[in-house]
């Protein structure tokens, strides 16, 4: 009884870690895909259009090249591409579906973050992180946070490793139904 | 309960009343600092005011990357795109306290540009940045006078000198006698607001619409796509 209430408790720790993990990648793509012009989490900020969505992402692009670490012919593949994966990331992680897939992305997605987050402040860069939108400064908080955000994919990700095997243990412990003989 | 019926109608037309007469004040300060602005940028801009986007771009003459700003992106911005009028840039100083001689450069800068010759004493420091600035290899180094005087005339230098009488210190607080670090101090504090912590930091306007501020060094292409896409806007 004891181990099923444990089962239980970790069942929803997995689904708030999952769910948490989806708002982090949902949230991230929205500040880089709505119009820099409007305030951020306002009606204004909803009204996406082609236009807009062409100038955010060049916008992400400076923020990208501003890290010196990728050649230049790269930083706009990124920058078009880069939100559109936080967006798929995100779905999946908020159905659930290939759930220990999906967190192995996330948690390396996570891990190439913080690397890039902690090289650039360890360089003094002082620029913008972009990983939420414009105008967020690069600061020893933000590395922490990247830290924090790596932390919960990993855990989600072993989380739903553990889970997967359970299941599959408890259903071959099920008693097979007996074949008719021929 | 008519004292509470009252209460509202009074409140309302008091609050209507000072906001009727604070109105003109509202417009004098607005004015003011549009007159301010309009100062700053006349002295340290390159371009037409009337230029559809208006890039401001906060420097410090000694910062590698700044240097690198210049000469990689703002120098074919200004060749191109500057002189075809579809960009006006401001130049505005932030002399970062970690860089030695950086309140120096900016002080020969405004001097400069009190007598018109901001773009060519602008374009001597930080082509011969690592010639004066602490990170290069030349010695006795903090020395930007020789570079300032081959981009002006013999008369021209000697109106800068005069104008930086009172100015010729490394010290990065404001000097009293110094004329031009007021102008300095006003790039200051309109970076403060921002507020910018690294250079070069640049803010972008389209017909006076802000785009957030960006730092660090971005590849002309890059800006450049990024102006083309604001200029198709419909």
């Amino acid at each position: 009884m004891a181990a099923n209430a444990r089962w239980t408790f970790g069942r929803v720790l997995l689904l708030v870690g999952r769910l948490a993990l989806a708002a982090i990648f949902l949230a991230a793509a929205y500040g880089k895909l709505s119009p820099l012009t409007a305030k951020q989490w306002t009606i204004s900020s909803l009204k996406i259009t082609p236009a807009s969505l062409n100038l955010s992402m060049t916008f992400f692009a400076m923020q990208i090249s501003s890290y010196q670490m990728f050649p230049d012919w790269s930083v706009s593949p990124i920058a078009h591409t880069l939100p559109w994966i936080e967006i798929a990331l995100g779905i999946f992680l908020l159905t659930g579906l290939a759930l220990r897939y999906v967190g192995v992305i996330a948690t390396v997605f996570f891990a190439a973050f913080w690397a890039l987050i902690i090289r650039s402040y360890a360089l003094h860069l002082g620029i913008n992180c972009g990983c939420f939108g414009p105008n967020e400064k690069l600061t020893g908080w933000r590395v922490v946070e990247d830290g924090g955000f790596f932390a919960l994919g990993l855990v989600v990700t072993i989380g739903a490793f553990i889970l997967h095997r359970r299941n599959r243990v408890a259903v071959s412990a099920l008693p097979q139904p007996e074949l008719p003989a021929r | 309960m008519n004292l509470r019926r009252c209460l509202l109608p009074i409140l309302t037309g008091a609050a209507l009343v000072i906001g009727a007469l604070s109105v003109p004040s509202l417009r004098a300060a607005a004015q003011s600092h549009a007159d301010d602005e309009a100062q700053l940028a006349a002295e340290k801009s390159l371009g037409s005011p009337s230029a559809p986007i208006k890039l401001i771009v906060y420097d410090d003459y000694e910062c590698p990357a700044c240097g690198a700003f210049y000469e990689q992106t703002l120098r074919p911005m200004i060749d191109t795109y500057v002189a075809e009028g579809k960009v006006y840039l401001v130049h505005r100083d932030f002399p970062l306290p970690m860089h030695q001689y950086s309140r120096q450069a900016a002080r020969w800068v405004n001097a400069a540009a009190r007598i018109g010759k901001f773009e060519a004493v602008e374009r001597a420091l930080f082509d011969n940045q690592m010639g004066w600035s602490e990170y290069g290899a030349e010695n006795p180094k903090g020395i930007m006078k020789p570079f300032v005087e081959s981009a002006l005339t013999p008369v021209e230098f000697k109106r800068v000198e005069r104008l930086m009488q009172g100015c010729e210190s490394n010290d990065h607080d404001e000097l009293k006698g110094c004329a031009v670090d007021t102008e300095i101090q006003r790039n200051i504090a309109a970076g403060d607001l921002i507020p910018i912590r690294q250079t070069p930091t640049f803010q972008i306007y389209y017909k006076g619409q802000p785009y957030p501020p960006e730092s660090g060094m971005v590849p002309w292409t890059l800006l450049k796509q990024f102006f083309d896409q604001i200029l198709n806007q419909k």
